[in-house]
């Protein structure tokens, strides 16, 4: 089963990509999102047999690498964190699949465009279900490399082309740092297989290691390593200044990729990696800091913009600094969910704006939209269960998860957990202002296109809706239902019950969770003591993948937050889809005044923090300088010159003097002869050593 | 040292190449230091019959001469190792006798070769 | 008394007959009859091949220690008889086209072929030389043998002229060993060897001249001269034979000369030996470089290429040995392949033998340049090709006896050398393209093509079997 709910989508590129031309565009469309439905219904079904009946396992493929003590195998680590990232990113990517058919209807490359969308979801899933660091940096360069080519996929416009190479570039920093950690990892643990670095984390918590001369605490080192490659594949603050720019690519990619899946990759490497985590606190800091500033900013920044896929974007940015810092407070859980509700909503927002795009002729620009929502009442009424999810309003899936994460941050008590709740408040506050503002500004108002536009506009065809309905379920009712498997406790009603839930927990909290390992003789396992039960509460349903010590719970203890805390975040909500009403549709002259007295600070976020600038002036010209010199100084006037090329030119001369040697007379051979005849014998006369 | 020894053995064959070398190269030395030597035009000019020569001495020989020189040298050969073979019949036995045998037989495919292939022939 | 077990010797005697049975048939019918003449020779090399794998394998000595028959010389002569069969087939149209098809051809093909497979498995200085000499006699003759081209006749001259001073040298050198042990038995020389406290300069005066005499015949730097001139004027099938066939008999016969007879002054022919693999591997990878005619080219590769089968017999170990037995091998079988293409090189019914007559091919005939171009990557050692097994398994030897220096200098020349390869590869695919060569393959020729192909390309999959017999070949000589 597992091998079904991940190999499709590499079935279903290599036919796509080798034989597009054979099987035509139909061919390949179908063959590609066959495959991911197929893949989407066994990880479905994993669900069932691993979480529900908790029996997780490994699944060995092949050996990999064999070096000496090094040895790393291909295999499935088919456990609860694995089998809900699998079922997200299948499910999200079935339905961009589907979604893409009609969307790139009219796009010359419809095999090439489903081709990589198939390889990055196998390289996808190739990283969620990794059983060693090496193996998950594989899948990490594959969705690296898809996003990559997806976002340059119009390649024949210079953006998006500047856009993909910014994109690799940042996220080249974070693999540095993800590679580095591997290897840290690798000298801290003597492997890099999960298992092993797990089970001896708690033993080398005390380890220092010496790095650039200083002496660090390993597994701090390990955790800031691997969470910079997390902060750039996660678009966090510092390293995030390629995600608004990723939106050239295709809307069905920013979709699937910039939203819902590769994006959250940084999220479940931390997730993955918790039991290292917990024991390094410091690095955690660093998560929930670095997470909650990503939060605000990006709602900043997402408030000003007037493209609808960048405010999705930072929207989307601003959402995955939700989720680092519910890591940075070890709620991981909580992420986990909020990672998983946050992929239907968003990728339901980005095909709503998607097709909205599709429908205004490739418009994006927010200021030449208006007064839609009655050419396209579908759309529009699927943007709003999206927005309302986003904005956390009950009963949709954000309001379950996000408020879960802002209470956890409450309930670490920490000044960072204080930070990150306060931020998350003010981002939320701004998350609802900014979505609104899209769809006021959209739907509403009058209509600011051209009349051939308008004229054009039409309701997108089924098979780009059907995709949608199925994101918009999951965005209402996921946060409902997976509420109590995810994070435990029943949801807002019963807080009352709340402890004497949590000490059962606890009591049952023990080894009763076996792993199983898939063998080419079958599946051994072993029944756990009370057999199969539906697990339906925290700790069961995570089992052993994610860990928690129990001192840092603070999903446990974010149930038993006061009334207001809980509260607050749903308050925010509604506030800013109220002065999303007032600046946008009844008293429209708001946002200029607001723009012109606060001018200085509009245009700070309107320019994005002055990121790009900064960075360009930091590290791009000067890096260009610098390579300048290298090239033309370094390069070219010494190492080519004593190098390649001289080496090249001594060598054709050399030829050039060996052939003349050859003179072509008998005479001049006979003697070269007898020369080395006789060299040969003085050589051993003056050696010396004869009787 | 065995060896030594051994060489030593041809100790008489140095001696007789020491003498020969010493007596030949004493005469070229005497004539060149005692014999006069007073040159003239008569004396420096080619001598043919009392002509001047007609051409030059080096002249292309036609190939076949040493066709039948080499030829001549391979059979001469051939009658060489019969003699020896002749003497020693009675001691190398029947094996003795067949070696030779077999000896001739493949000198006479070289002979037929040689002939079919108008070796002998002068033109 | 006398030893008259004459069964280690069927196949060469076979051989002799048929030569001359043939030899007489020839002459009676004239050359209109080469074509029957060379498939019969063919055919008794394959009688040969066959009674080869009719005998034991088991090391006999016979003709009172004149001649010895062993593993190692039965896979040798494998060998060899497989490389006059390919040539042979080769040279038929070759011969016919160039108009010198005489039925000397195939009868001189065969002479030289028994002097090979007497060259290695003789077992007595003179048995090697009388082996040596009647291989060279032949090929002085072949090496001239279009007698109405200038170059075909000054490439047998100059041949003949330094193989003459080679075949001096030699013979000066064996005296010397039979003045200082007494002996031109392989056997006594080595116990009159072991029973020396110190080597005397003559012993190691005579090894060197031996040495001078046999580097000569393999074209080893500095004995290589005749090398390039005699491949580019003697006709591309005598060419082809030259690459491949005598550089087996002669490696095959300096291994059991060093390993046998002289393995006690290992210390002495080793230093020689070192020095002429080094000059051979940096002379073969840069004089080929300037080259513009491919006969030249592959004459230079050849040197190149004996410098690194010498690695492997500088060694001196059984890993070593296994390793130089399989690569004369794959290099037997790249070469043959690369003059099947270059017999090929044909315009108008007139032999291009420019590397520029190549431009293009790709284009023309797709087939020969995708084979030319698997020979050349496999010649430059690119995996998984057969070539670089080849070179693989000699740097590994020379590597675990601790020859650092050559390893270095043997991989540093090999980079080198593929400049030339690579460069025939660049001007068959990337330059214009002119006028096609003539189409008319014979059918022999494509088969010699098909098998080199197959060989290089599937040795990858399955190489223990050949390795195996090429190191238990080898590993004969240590017992």
């Amino acid at each position: 089963m597992e091998l079904l709910a991940v190999f499709p989508p590499l079935f279903g590129f290599l036919i796509a990509a080798l034989f597009g031309k054979q099987i035509g565009d139909k061919g390949a469309q179908f063959v590609t999102c066959a495959g991911m439905i197929v893949a989407a219904l066994a990880a479905c079904s994993l669900f069932f047999t691993v979480i529900l009946a908790g029996h997780p396992y490994t699944a060995v493929l092949s050996e990999w690498i064999t070096s000496g003590d090094f040895n790393v195998s291909w295999a499935l680590r088919i456990d609860q964190l694995s089998v809900v990232m699998m079922c997200v990113v299948n499910i999200v990517s079935a339905c961009v699949h589907v979604y893409s058919v009609g969307y790139m209807g009219h796009d010359d490359h419809k095999a090439r465009f489903m081709a990589y969308l198939s390889l990055f979801t196998f390289a996808m899933l190739m990283l969620v279900s990794a059983d060693n660091l090496l193996q998950l940096f594989f899948g990490w360069e594959g969705v690296g490399l898809c996003s990559y080519l997806l976002i340059g996929f119009w390649n024949h416009k210079h953006s998006a082309n500047a856009a993909a190479v910014k994109a690799f570039v940042v996220n080249r920093i974070g693999d540095f740092g993800l590679a580095l950690g591997t290897m840290a990892a690798f000298v801290v643990f003597g492997s890099v297989e999960f298992d092993v670095m797990f089970e001896q984390a708690g033993a080398v918590a005390e380890n220092t290691i010496e790095f650039f001369g200083f002496e660090l605490h390993a597994l701090t080192l390990i955790c800031l390593l691997l969470f910079m490659g997390a902060m750039g594949k996660s678009a966090q603050l510092g390293l995030h200044t390629w995600l608004p720019d990723a939106m050239e690519g295709p809307t069905p990619v920013s979709a699937l990729i910039h939203a819902a899946t590769m994006v959250t990759a940084g999220v479940f490497l931390v997730a993955r990696m918790s039991p290292v985590f917990e024991y390094a606190p410091d690095a955690l800091m660093v998560v929930a800091v670095v997470g909650a500033s990503t939060a605000f900013v990006a709602a900043t920044i997402g408030m000003t913009q007037f493209d609808i896929k960048r405010v999705i974007a930072y929207s989307t940015m601003s959402q995955l600094g939700y989720m680092f810092f519910a890591l940075g407070v070890s709620a991981y859980s909580a992420a986990i969910f909020h990672l998983m509700t946050h992929a239907f909503f968003k990728a339901l927002l980005f095909l709503g704006a998607g097709s909205v795009i599709h429908a205004m002729s490739n418009e994006q620009d927010m200021r030449k939209m208006g007064g839609l929502y009655k050419k396209i009442p579908v759309t529009y009424a699927l943007m709003w269960v999206g927005s309302l999810a986003l904005a956390g309003i009950p009963p949709f899936a954000g309001y379950f998860s996000k408020d879960i994460v802002l209470e956890a941050a409450w309930a670490d008590h920490t000044w960072f957990g204080n930070f990150a709740y306060w931020a998350g408040i003010a981002a939320a506050f701004m998350t609802a202002f900014y979505s609104w503002r899209l769809i006021l500004m959209t739907f509403h108002g009058p209509p600011r296109a051209h009349q051939k536009v308008m004229k054009h506009i039409h309701e997108s065809p089924a098979v780009m809706l059907a995709p949608l309905f199925v994101l918009a379920t999951g965005a209402v009712l996921a946060g409902f239902i997976f509420y109590g498997g995810f994070v435990g406790g029943s949801h807002h009603g019963a807080e009352s019950g709340h402890e004497e839930v949590a000490q059962e927990h606890h009591e049952e909290e023990g080894p009763h969770q076996e792993t199983f390992v898939v063998t080419k003789d079958g599946v051994h396992k072993k029944e756990e003591a009370e057999g199969h039960r539906i697990a339906w509460d925290k700790e069961s349903f995570w089992g052993e993948s994610l860990f928690v010590k129990d001192e840092n719970d603070t999903v446990d203890a974010a149930h038993g937050a006061p009334f207001w805390v809980k509260k607050m975040p749903l308050l925010v909500g509604l506030l800013g889809i109220g002065l999303g009403y007032l600046a946008y549709m009844f008293f429209t002259g708001i946002p200029v005044t607001v723009v012109r007295i606060f001018k200085p600070i509009h245009t700070l976020l309107f320019n994005k923090w002055f990121f790009d600038e900064l960075y360009d002036r930091l590290f791009v010209k000067p890096a260009f300088k610098i390579g300048n010199v290298f090239w033309v100084k370094g390069d070219q006037n010494t190492i080519d010159r004593l190098g390649p090329d001289g080496i090249a030119r001594k060598t054709l001369r050399t030829a050039g003097m060996l052939s003349r040697f050859q003179s072509g007379y008998v005479y001049q051979y006979a003697l070269v002869m007898m020369i080395a005849v006789i060299g040969i014998v003085s050589w051993f006369v003056f050696r010396g050593g004869y009787g | 040292m065995a060896s030594q020894d051994f060489l030593i053995a041809y100790l008489p064959i140095l001696i007789f190449m020491a003498v020969a070398s010493v007596i030949s190269v004493a005469m070229i030395a005497g004539s060149l230091l005692a014999g006069p030597r007073k040159p003239d035009a008569e004396k420096l000019s080619a001598y043919e019959c009392g002509f001047d020569a007609f051409s030059d001495a080096r002249n292309k020989f036609d190939v076949r001469f040493y066709l039948v020189t080499l030829l001549f040298i391979i059979f001469d050969l051939e009658i060489a190792f019969l003699f020896p073979w002749a003497i020693a019949l009675g001691d190398i036995g029947v094996f003795g006798f067949w070696s030779m045998m077999v000896f001739l037989a493949v000198l006479t495919v070289g002979f037929v070769y040689e002939w079919k292939k108008g070796g002998l022939e002068w033109e | 008394m006398i030893d008259f077990n004459l069964v280690p010797l069927l196949p060469e005697l076979f051989l002799a007959m048929a030569a001359m049975g043939l030899l007489i048939v020839g002459v009676a019918h004239g050359n209109s009859v080469t074509p029957v003449i060379c498939w019969a020779c063919a055919a008794a090399l394959v009688v040969a091949s066959f009674l080869l794998f009719g005998m034991s394998w088991e090391k006999q000595i016979v003709l009172n220690g004149m001649f010895v028959f062993d593993n190692f010389a039965g896979f040798m002569k494998l060998l060899i008889i497989l490389g006059l069969i390919t040539t042979l087939a080769l040279s038929v149209k070759y011969l016919e086209q160039e108009r010198i098809s005489r039925f000397e051809y195939p009868v001189l093909i065969v002479l030289a072929g028994i002097g090979m497979m007497m060259m290695v498995s003789a077992s007595n200085l003179l048995a090697l030389y009388m082996g040596l000499e009647l291989q060279s006699l032949s090929l002085y003759v072949l090496a001239a043998f279009n007698r109405n081209s200038l170059r075909s006749a000054e490439a047998g001259i100059k041949y003949f002229v330094l193989g003459a001073l080679s075949s001096g040298m030699l013979l000066f050198g064996i005296s010397l060993i039979y003045g200082f042990t007494g002996s031109i038995d392989f056997g006594v020389i080595r116990g009159a060897l072991e029973g020396l406290e110190a080597i005397p300069f003559g012993v190691t005066f005579g090894l060197v001249f031996i040495l001078a005499g046999l580097a000569f015949k393999i074209s080893a730097v500095p004995f290589h001269m005749w090398t390039p001139d005699v491949y580019q004027g003697a006709p591309t099938c005598v060419t082809a034979l030259f690459a491949i066939v005598p550089k087996v008999a002669a490696i095959g016969l300096l291994m059991r000369l060093l390993y046998e007879p002289f393995l006690p002054v290992h210390d002495q022919w080793m230093q020689i030996i070192y020095f002429v693999s080094l000059g051979s591997m940096v002379l073969g990878a840069f004089a080929a470089i300037a080259q513009a005619n491919i006969k030249r080219l592959l004459a230079y590769s050849s040197i190149g290429n004996m410098g690194y089968a010498l690695i492997g017999i500088v060694v001196g170990t059984p890993e070593g040995a296994g390793a130089v037995v399989l690569y004369i091998l794959i290099y037997m079988v790249m070469t043959a392949g690369v003059f099947a293409i270059v017999l090929g090189m044909r315009r108008d019914g007139i032999a291009a033998e420019d590397i520029s007559d190549l431009s293009g091919l790709s284009k023309t005939n797709p087939i020969q340049a995708y084979a030319m171009a698997i020979f050349m990557f496999s010649m430059s050692g690119i995996p998984p090709l057969a070539g670089f097994f080849g070179k693989l398994f000699i740097f590994q030897a020379a590597v675990s006896a601790e020859f650092y220096v050559l390893a270095t200098l043997g991989i540093m020349t090999s980079v080198v050398a593929a400049y030339y390869y690579l460069k025939i590869i660049k001007v068959m695919f990337f330059d214009e393209s002119i006028e096609a060569f003539d189409k008319d393959i014979p059918f022999a020729r494509r088969v010699v093509l098909f098998v080199a192909v197959a060989f290089l390309l599937v040795f990858v999959i399955r190489p223990e079997a050949i390795v195996e017999s090429a190191q238990n070949a080898a590993a004969v000589l240590f017992t």
